[in-house]
């Protein structure tokens, strides 16, 4: 996947999976020891959501931090257009999710609230990243197939990260029908997890190829597994 | 093009081979009784002469006793009623065991439900002659509404209890209520709803409750409390019903060992003791359990804790019977219960009931009197045994006629019992014969013949597996040739030769059952014909499955099929199966987009979103739903509000205006049918409405619809694409004429959803510069889309896979068609297409799938046509299969689960006729498809 020559984009790529793989695990910990799992479809739980944001826009802001030089310039003149055209973009994608989510099987007529949560959570953990380190025309053509990407790069991390996260909210729907009237089978907390989930697993792996790939130099015989999980990938 | 019709043939063979093998898995797996309609008649003592003849001209007088010895001897004359009868306060502790009732003062720690209810160990030292307890055996399916029916009827009650009125759950038999009102009675009953689903209106008084909660302990309980003691003080009623829930409730959702349980069951103790005190001396009081439960809190199987339940009787005046027959623990029959409740209530045991008499809890009774109830439970036996003879033939008649000679010998034999032991030996030879007899019927109606269910799903097993290699493996240029040699031929021959070979042995007596011996021999035969086609295609298959590589969402919508049949396993999903289906065909479509690309794709993909969005609103309940089902949304009435209409007659007319100039002169039959059926809504809506001219215009609406699919069969040589349309098209009006106007718009949104699908399918990428190609738009993602977008529909149009959902008024809309002298086929077939119309709908129009659209196959080759309309169907009919299976084998490992009744034999049936209506529409479709290809002069 990646190639071992780009050193500086590896690290950053293996660093920021790395946080990821911290920071949301703890995050995840941390409320269902205060017993707040299970409340993370309220609107109460909105603190989530932001520490998530606050946690992606570092992230980006490490990722991006090389093309400085050449983006300062451009980027300095207009923005405040940048943010404003991001963030009506992000509302649009946030109104397609909860579209979506109530077309696959949530209620039409009430939990709103829930499933407003859960479209912003997906937004936050698909297309959040992508713009943040694309800016929004890129990203606009990527999503809609206009421009295709090299498959060794920080952009692939962040299409797999969001194609994993969107997987794992629909397996996360599998339990919902489930008779064991358990508190976590309430709408929208087995999604939600899975959002969570799948997000998290995409890094695992990330990582885990990261490693595998830097033993593989040193050890050839690793460079079977490498090869066993480029094929695992989504391909489209 | 001699492989034309083998297509069709093998389709009907296929067909065959999954319904024969579902057919011997339901005559294994559905247990099935007749129920009789007889009600158990007796004369009253008074019409009898001395001389024991019915109305006789003797007019001197004599003792009673003395009358019924002259009955007794005369072994033809008529029940009895007994001449003292009781009043009986009946309690029934859903759940209660026989250990709860067990008290050991040596137990230093009980557990919770240990030692509960000392009420009753104390009432049985106290008095001895009064109170007695008996362990209460009852046969499986212990559930609630089979263990009721049980008591009631005194008969061993199965799921399938075949009568003339399927619809309703009320019971169609004699029982203990019937036979008390019959007698002039009164009875009141308190508690659970189900005994008023059972038995309405025989009631004097009765003050039911819903109960579905489980999770509720205390409510029915405490309604019952507040009323009872009232009850108790009356004496207009002669039988007190009262069924406690609490005990059941605390066992389903904590298990019997927790301390919920201990306070229920304190509770129970409470409770009885008030009702001892507060006993009329002349009433009898029973307090039984139905049945038991394991040590998880659960029933339903068979195993022993579930079957023993307690029966706890007390009479202030004293029971009949010596030292051994008090003894407590003594094993006792559920179905014993019916004739002793009626015979205390001087009653003759209700027509179906299989029991003893339980002389241990009746009252004193001298000589002659007891002779009577013996009498009379034997009489009534004995009609049984000849009635059910006549109306069934699940029990061999030499059987039954050796035990009819039996009881009419033991009829015979009592008149001749004076002392009191005779009576005794008389009674145990009473009570071994009645035993036998019933052994015999449960062998019949209780225990599944496993043997032909494992064959079934082994016959079901061996078709599905060749048939996907077939379609998955043969590559698709072989196709034609392999359907153009002496394959299907040969295979029809054998299965010809094999059932001549099933007649002969049975004209020569070697095989005993034909049925099974043919459905047996043909599906092995079919099965080692296919394997060596398979075999001697072995290189193409294997070629094939090498080179093969198949798209993300052709792997996934075969994975999406397997899941939605692998989750028939499951009672939840079963529930919402509904959703389920709705969010697997919807991510499969959405992946087949998101595989096009492009942004029209996208559009048709939300649109059909969308309308899965608004079916929604038109799917069923079912009673385990909880809280839609209490919000009264199951509750399907059967007049369309002022709204329903106009959104019924609009989706008609929209789907009729558009279609109607896309099929040319074929559009004004589907014009004149959709006016038809419209004009059928309007003039019978509301009040204001004509019935009868209204019933008229279904009656033409039908006559043009029928006349429109004959129709279908003239040629006109321009493909088949525009009259599988056509035939799409009728199968929606019938179905929304079916449906009724309530539920018609929900025809309109499958047909809209089908539509959408089949545009999204016909642009999907296909390799290289090819317009058309085989292995995209015939491979089995289609079908399996397809059959979950049909097994969707079922739910979409209003249905749930329970028998207590299905609405009868589809039969009538057109009249009632049991005037005509065919009205039976009429009715059959009009149910048929209001539950099954969608697969078969659907069904019809896979071919489409293949044709449909700018780069679909009409533009070929009429060979390349019909292989690759085949392929479609055979995979589209292979899928239910394939959830037919699913279900069977469910069935099969849940047989004794709780749920088995409720919900997976429920979902078997369905998703048979399911299966059935798809294997018809796909036979329809490629018939049409078949006739319709022009015929090609030379091969290409």
């Amino acid at each position: 996947m990646f190639s071992l020559n780009n050193h500086l984009e590896l690290r950053r790529v293996t660093i920021s999976s790395l946080v990821t793989c911290i920071y949301l695990p703890s995050i995840v910990t941390v409320i269902s020891y205060k017993g707040l799992l299970y409340s993370v479809g309220n609107a109460s739980s909105l603190y989530v959501l932001v520490l998530i944001f606050t946690a992606e826009l570092i992230k980006s802001f490490y990722l991006n931090s090389n093309n400085d030089l050449q983006v300062k310039k451009k980027a300095s003149k207009n923005r405040v257009g940048d943010i404003v055209k991001s963030i009506v973009f992000l509302l649009g994608v946030k109104f397609c999710f909860f579209v979506g989510i109530i077309l696959f099987g949530a209620p039409v007529l009430e939990y709103h609230e829930e499933t407003l949560i859960l479209s912003s959570l997906l937004t936050l953990l698909t297309v959040f990243p992508l713009i943040a380190h694309t800016g929004v025309e890129l990203a606009v053509q990527l999503l809609f197939g206009v421009k295709t990407f090299p498959r060794d790069t920080i952009i692939a991390m962040l299409v797999n990260n969001a194609l994993l996260t969107v997987c794992g909210a629909w397996l996360g729907a599998v339990v919902i029908p489930l008779d064991w009237n358990t508190p976590w089978q309430q709408w929208p907390i087995p999604c939600y997890l899975g959002a969570i989930g799948g997000y998290l697993l995409s890094n695992v792996l990330t990582v885990t190829k990261v490693t595998l790939m830097s033993a593989a130099n040193k050890h050839p015989f690793l460079s079977i597994f490498v090869n066993m999980m480029n094929r695992l990938h989504i391909s489209k | 093009m001699k492989e034309k019709w083998n297509f069709i043939l093998y389709l009907v063979w296929f067909s065959y081979l999954t319904l024969s093998a579902v057919l011997m898995f339901g005559q294994g797996f559905l247990l099935s009784r007749k129920t009789l309609n007889d009600i158990s008649e007796c004369v009253s003592l008074e019409n009898f002469g001395c001389d024991g003849r019915l109305n006789s001209s003797e007019k001197f007088s004599c003792t009673e006793s003395s009358k019924i010895q002259r009955i007794l001897a005369n072994s033809g004359s008529p029940i009895v009623c007994a001449t003292k009868s009781h009043r009986v306060v009946f309690v029934l502790v859903d759940a209660l065991r026989y250990d709860f009732t067990e008290y050991n003062t040596d137990n230093k720690n009980p557990l919770f439900y240990q030692n509960r209810l000392p009420i009753i160990q104390k009432t049985i030292e106290r008095y001895p002659e009064r109170a007695r307890l008996f362990r209460f055996m009852a046969d499986p399916p212990t559930t609630t509404l089979q263990r009721i029916k049980a008591l009631v009827t005194g008969s061993l009650p199965t799921f399938v209890d075949i009568s003339s009125n399927f619809a309703a759950i009320e019971i169609q038999e004699d029982n203990v209520i019937d036979q008390i009102v019959k007698g002039g009675n009164e009875a009141v009953f308190l508690g659970d709803d189900t005994w008023i689903c059972l038995i309405p209106g025989r009631w004097l008084r009765s003050h039911a409750l819903y109960s579905f909660h489980t999770w509720d302990l205390d409510t029915v309980d405490n309604e019952v409390d507040s009323k009872i003691y009232d009850e108790l003080k009356r004496n207009d009623w002669d039988l007190l019903v009262a069924h406690y829930l609490g005990v059941d409730h605390a066992g389903h959702r904590y298990g019997p060992n927790h301390p919920e349980m201990a306070r229920k069951l304190t509770e129970t103790n409470t409770r009885l003791e008030k009702i001892i005190e507060s006993l009329p001396s002349d009433v009898i009081l029973y307090v039984v359990g139905d049945h038991g439960m394991t040590e998880t809190g659960d029933h339903g199987g068979e195993s022993k804790a579930e079957r023993t339940a307690a029966l706890f009787a007390y009479h202030s005046s004293g029971f009949s019977g010596d030292e051994a027959d008090r003894q407590s623990g003594k094993e006792v029959q559920q179905t014993d219960l019916a004739p002793t409740l009626s015979a205390a209530l001087g009653r003759p045991p209700p027509a179906p009931s299989l029991g003893n008499l339980l002389f241990p809890i009746l009252p004193n009774m001298p000589v002659a009197h007891t002779l009577l109830h013996l009498n009379n439970n034997l009489k009534q036996v004995t009609q049984y045994l000849v009635r059910y003879g006549e109306e069934s033939q699940q029990i061999s008649l030499d059987r039954l006629a050796q035990l009819i000679n039996a009881t009419r010998d033991q009829i015979e034999k009592g008149a001749s019992v004076e002392t009191e032991d005779e009576l005794k030996l008389y009674i145990s030879n009473v009570r071994a014969l009645m035993d036998n007899i019933r052994n015999i019927f449960r062998e019949v109606w209780v225990e599944f013949d496993s043997l032909s269910m494992l064959r079934a799903l082994l016959l079901l097993l061996l078709t599905v597996f060749f048939n996907w290699i077939i379609t998955e493996g043969i590559p698709a240029e072989r196709i034609p040739h392999v359907f153009a040699s002496s394959f299907v031929p040969s295979g029809l021959i054998s299965m010809a030769v094999c059932v001549g070979i099933c007649y002969t042995g049975h004209y020569f007596e070697i095989i005993d059952d034909l049925g099974h011996a043919i459905i047996l021999s043909t599906g092995l035969i079919s099965g080692a014909i296919t394997c060596v086609l398979v075999i001697m295609h072995w290189d193409g298959i294997t070629q094939r499955w090498y080179e093969g590589r198949s798209q993300f969402y052709e792997r996934f919508a075969r994975a999406a099929l397997f899941a939605s049949a692998a989750i028939l396993v499951s009672n939840s999903y079963i529930i919402e199966e509904g959703a389920t289906l709705s969010f697997l065909s919807l991510t499969v479509l959405g992946l087949m987009a998101w595989n096009i690309g492009n942004i029209k794709s996208l559009v048709l993909w939300a649109g059909f979103g969308v309308v899965m969005a608004l079916t929604r609103s038109y799917r069923g309940c079912r009673e385990e739903q909880g809280d839609c089902w209490t919000a009264g949304e199951g509750v399907a009435t059967g007049n369309a509000s002022r709204a329903a209409l106009v959104i019924a007659l609009g989706s008609v007319a929209a789907v009729v205006a558009i279609s109607r100039r896309h099929v040319e002169w074929r559009g004004y039959g589907i014009v004149i049918a959709g006016i038809f059926s419209c004009a059928h809504w309007a003039v019978g809506w509301g009040s204001l409405g004509s019935p009868s001219r209204s019933k008229m215009l279904a009656r033409g609406a039908w006559l043009v619809i029928v006349t429109m699919f004959v129709l279908l069969w003239r040629r006109d040589g321009r493909g088949a694409t525009l009259p599988l349309v056509v035939s799409g098209l009728l199968f929606y009006l019938a179905n929304t004429l079916v449906l009724g106007a309530s539920f018609a718009p929900t025809a309109g949104l499958a047909l809209l959803s089908g539509f959408l699908a089949l545009n999204i399918v016909s642009m999907l990428k296909t390799e290289g510069s090819i317009k058309f190609s085989l292995t995209t738009r015939c491979n089995s993602s289609m079908a399996c889309l397809w059959a979950l977008l049909a097994s969707y529909s079922f739910y979409g149009t209003g249905h749930h896979a329970t028998l207590s959902n299905v609405r009868w008024a589809a039969v009538f809309h057109a009249g009632d068609p049991n005037y005509t002298s065919f009205g039976n086929i009429i009715s059959v077939a009009l149910m048929f297409i209001y539950l099954f119309g969608m697969p078969l709908l659907f069904g019809a129009t896979v071919p489409l799938l293949a044709l449909w659209g700018r780069n679909g196959a009409s533009t070929l080759g009429p060979r390349t046509q019909l292989a690759a309309v085949f392929s479609l169907c055979l995979k589209f009919a292979l899928c239910f299969a394939i959830r037919v299976f699913a279900c069977a084998l469910s069935a099969t490992i849940h047989c004794r689960h709780l749920m088995i009744w409720g919900v997976f034999t429920p979902k078997l049936l369905f998703e048979v006729g399911s299966c059935t209506a798809a294997l018809l529409g796909t036979l329809i479709g490629a018939t049409l498809t078949a006739w319709h290809i022009p015929n090609q002069t030379r091969s290409s």
